[in-house]
């Protein structure tokens, strides 16, 4: 079954969730689609990041059947980073995986 | 960010940063910072250790490649902490400071394999390092007493094959992404 943005959002936020349950109240991450993953505005560093990379990378090969790599050579050629924030997260998951918007 | 050597006039900002909540999983450091100011001072000569700076030269944490054996061609990565939670924040500073590290270790030096060792409950760094290609060894169980109670160590390897295949690609995704979030946010 192909990934929806429905899906990639919930395995988005799970990832996040996984990531708050090892951080205190006030460097909670924000469950929203404008939530910065990377950059100035990020509460995330890269260790936080890799984390929740490897949670996604683990929920989408679960549910597609194969190995799933979101730091391969789809994410090294984009103009704009896949990990910016949680919405380009999802559309780069909706390319990468062939699912539907 | 750059990598300089680490010197005894960073003892008090390293001394810190061990004291910080973010260290509680390495090794006991120095208890005061002339003593650290000490343990600076008396690294053998074949150790690298840096400061991990930004561009600007603020320092943002420290990282060393230890235990060089050009015979065996291998050596230890540790010391490995940022220190300035805010200076790093969103920026991939550990991804950047660990690629220089291994260029060092695998270009420069020509080494075949780099190790370490991860305190069991550090299960960030341990994640981390996985991802960022290393294998886990074994165990040396019960090896470090940390937070008041043991905790096995786990060793970690790299081999420079893997360093090729695996960690460079996935630190240039993640620079890549940086440097991309970066320009988009100015």
């Amino acid at each position: 079954m192909p990934i929806t943005q429905e899906s990639a959002l919930r395995i988005v936020y799970q990832a996040l969730t996984n990531l708050n349950e090892e951080r205190d109240g006030q460097a909670q991450v924000p469950l929203a689609p404008e939530t910065a993953l990377f950059g100035k505005s990020s509460l995330l560093d890269s260790l936080a990041l890799v984390s929740v990379i490897v949670d996604i990378e683990t929920a989408l090969s679960d549910e597609l059947g194969v190995p799933i790599c979101l730091t391969g050579e789809d994410a090294l050629n984009r103009e704009e980073s896949p990990f910016a924030d949680v919405r380009s997260l999802c559309a780069f998951i909706l390319q990468l995986t062939g699912g539907r918007s | 960010m750059n990598l300089r050597p680490l010197v005894v006039e960073d003892a008090a900002v390293t001394f810190r940063w061990r004291q910080s909540a973010r260290a509680r999983h390495l090794n006991r450091g120095a208890a005061t910072p002339a003593a650290q100011e000490r343990w600076i001072a008396t690294r053998p000569s074949d150790d690298f250790c840096f400061v991990i700076e930004l561009k600007t030269g603020e320092p943002a944490g420290m990282i060393s490649l230890i235990d060089v054996d050009t015979w065996h061609r291998r050596a230890e990565a540790g010391h490995f902490l940022i220190g300035e939670e805010e200076t790093a924040r969103g920026i991939p500073a550990a991804v950047e400071a660990l690629k220089l590290l291994y260029e060092l270790a695998f270009d420069r030096l020509k080494l075949a394999r780099v190790y370490g060792t991860i305190a069991s409950e550090n299960v960030a760094m341990h994640r981390w390092q996985l991802y960022m290609g290393m294998k886990e060894e074994g165990r040396l169980r019960r090896h470090y007493f940390i937070g008041g109670h043991f905790q096995d160590a786990i060793c970690m390897g790299l081999l420079e094959e893997e360093y090729r295949r695996t960690t460079l690609p996935r630190m240039l995704a993640l620079l890549s992404a940086g440097r991309s979030t970066a320009v988009r946010g100015q």
